[in-house]
């Protein structure tokens, strides 16, 4: 027996389905490992098994039982929370119009931020910019360039003449500015290329990542539906924590020597187990169902 | 007096976006607490999937058909034993023993003899209504003669089939054990969580097993590249006997042993996750081999001449060899369990 073996709490737990997914594989992968703790499991299972038969009839009721209601309610709640900003934004909106009283003071309130947003916004009148100019300025002259370097270099204007000259006021107007939009650059081709290089797969194993990935959805609500009695439960849960560990530890063998071509078949080996597993979930799923 | 208009506009419009919002969601009626019951019950196990149906009267009752000698049988068993046997007559007949009626549904009739070619052996509803509805039957046992050279199609929930006889098989069953014997040409079985066994049967091969062992002894192909495919998940498989080219087995949790020839020309692959390999071949085999382990070891009774040897570092251990001039390929792979071969 290992140290750190399971108490029958765990694995009564465990044959319950009263364990999170955390927990659960990690009893599935002490099981794989330790025998004492798998017939530990073995019992368990058979207990259960004899317990369900003899309860059959009640659990097939369809009555929900408090556990179940707990469940519905953690995952309404992790749903809410869960949930982007802009569809809680969304369903206040949806809600909330429905109430006319509501609806009008929204209409009122959007007429007047539009009303405000033009009056402020409005467009400034050039005429009057150009005749804002206080009484006592000078008209603007046009100087030509060569006018200009012979103002630089003559010295015979008087000094007195420009200080004598009153500093014109300026009044400050809005200036119409409307940034241009952003023009969005395509990445060159190799700037993409290096980043799903970064994604760290070999050549091949992203699809078997992405297969598994998307039959694992599947195969969650899946077996969550009763579709498996509690030893083919066990037998799946072990089995898939042999493949797992079977994964992680090629995975780690071939980041260490990518050159190893037998690590990387039993990977790929691996990959296909897993992907024969979920399957024979799905597979007898299929079954029932066109059986009913 | 116009930036005074402006300003006081601005403050105002803010005013009302800010002390309006607040008050219009306080005014508004929050939604009751949704914990009621909703209309689908999440997570409730689906009713059924293994609950035996009730069969209300039972009833034993035998009928025949006229059938041509390539006839297809197609029937759904939701629970019993199911017997299959061929007979030299054109002629298929049901037998079934404590359990509901049924009916032959003649889908197509030979175009040469006129007699039907494909059929389908519904379960019926009584009058009283009290037999499941569907196309399942359900009974203590079936018991079916077909003509040698029938087809037999057969789904089932939790049954024990037993086939003998026929020249070819597609069966896909959620539980129980599958027995096959003197099967033709061909075999397709699935078991959910049972055991598939086939004895004496030719042609190509796909068994599939969640959670049982396949066990064969002595299989054959029917025709040149017919392939022997076997698989489970948590089960043994023991291959005796068989004399296909193209060999794949594999189990995730369960060993693999094989015993027989080695054809020249053939591709055997034996693959194991958590299980040993064990072949048992004849001292005058000719492959080239390669085995691949990680935890375990590898040993061979046979005179195989070492070619290569764990050239990579690390826990993967590989050997390749050959015996004979190498003729067929065998590929080992566990990776948690020992590999060896014996002879014969």
């Amino acid at each position: 027996m290992m140290e750190n073996c399971l108490d029958i709490g765990t694995i009564q737990a465990f044959v319950d389905g009263e364990l999170d997914h955390g927990q659960s594989a990690r009893v599935s992968a002490h099981a794989a490992i330790c025998n004492a703790c798998s017939l530990m499991l073995a019992e368990a299972d058979d207990q259960s098994a004899l317990v369900f038969s003899a309860l059959d009839r009640e659990f097939n009721t369809l009555v929900p039982t408090q556990r179940l209601w707990n469940k519905i309610n953690d995952s309404i709640v992790t749903e809410r929370e869960s949930r982007p900003f802009w569809q809680k934004a969304y369903a206040f909106l949806t809600v909330a119009l429905v109430n006319p009283s509501f609806a009008a003071a929204a209409s009122l309130l959007i007429v007047i931020g539009i009303f405000s947003a033009l009056w402020i916004n409005r467009t400034p009148d050039t005429a009057n910019i150009t005749r804002t100019d206080l009484p006592n300025t000078q008209p603007v002259q046009q100087i030509s360039p060569a006018t200009l370097s012979a103002t630089r270099d003559s010295s015979a204007v008087p000094d007195n003449e420009s200080t004598a000259t009153p500093a014109p006021t300026y009044r400050v107007e809005r200036a119409a500015f409307r940034p241009e939009p952003r023009r969005i650059v395509s990445q060159p081709a190799a700037i993409t290329a290096s980043v799903t290089n970064s994604t760290g797969y070999m050549p091949g194993e992203e699809s078997y990542v992405k297969t598994i990935s998307s039959l694992a959805k599947t195969v969650e609500e899946q077996k969550d539906g009763g579709i498996m009695r509690p030893s083919e439960r066990i037998a799946y849960e072990r089995d898939m924590a042999v493949v797992n560990d079977s994964i992680v530890k090629m995975r780690q063998e071939v980041k260490r020597n990518p050159r190893n071509e037998s690590a990387k078949q039993v990977l790929y080996s691996s990959y296909q187990n897993k992907i024969d597993l979920l399957n024979s979930v799905t597979q007898k799923e299929d079954l029932l169902v066109s059986l009913k | 007096m116009t930036k005074i208009i402006e300003k006081l506009i601005s403050f105002i419009a803010v005013a009302i976006i800010l002390a309006g919002v607040p008050l219009l969601v306080l005014s508004q009626q929050r939604p009751p607490a949704t914990h009621a019951p909703p209309d689908v019950l999440i997570g409730v196990p689906k009713k059924g999937l293994y609950e035996r149906p009730y069969v209300g009267e039972r009833d034993t009752s035998e009928k025949s058909i006229k059938a041509d000698s390539q006839i297809i049988v197609e029937l759904c068993v939701n629970q019993g034993k199911v017997k299959v046997n061929g007979w030299n007559r054109a002629e298929a007949r049901v037998y079934v023993s404590d359990g509901n009626k049924f009916v032959f549904n003649v889908r197509e009739k030979s175009a040469k003899t006129g007699d039907p070619n494909w059929v389908k052996v519904i379960g019926s509803d009584t009058s009283k209504g009290m037999y499941p509805k569907g196309e399942c039957i359900s009974a203590n046992e079936i018991d079916i003669d077909v003509p040698i050279n029938a087809t037999i199609n057969l789904r089932g929930h939790e049954i024990t089939t037993d086939i003998d006889s026929v020249r070819k098989v597609e069966i896909k069953i959620a539980g129980g054990q599958i027995s096959l014997r003197n099967i033709a040409n061909g075999i397709t079985a699935y078991a959910g969580q049972g055991g598939i066994t086939v004895e004496a049967s030719t042609g190509p091969m796909l068994l599939d097993s969640t959670n049982g062992n396949i066990v064969i002894f002595e299989a054959r192909p029917a025709e040149l590249g017919d392939i022997f495919r076997a698989k489970t998940t948590g089960g043994t498989i023991s291959l005796q006997g068989l004399e296909h080219r193209q060999v794949e087995a594999s189990s995730i949790s369960g060993s693999v042993v094989y015993g027989g020839q080695i054809r020249n020309g053939g591709s055997y692959s034996l693959t194991t996750n958590k299980g040993s390999i064990r072949m048992s071949l004849a001292i005058n085999a000719s492959f080239q081999m390669q085995a691949t382990y990680r935890a375990g070891n590898f040993n061979s009774e046979l005179p195989i001449k070492l070619q290569t040897e764990n050239i990579q570092e690390g826990p993967i251990k590989t050997i390749v060899g050959k015996l004979g001039t190498g003729d067929a390929s065998i590929k080992l792979t566990t990776n948690n369990g020992s590999i060896s071969i014996r002879k014969l």
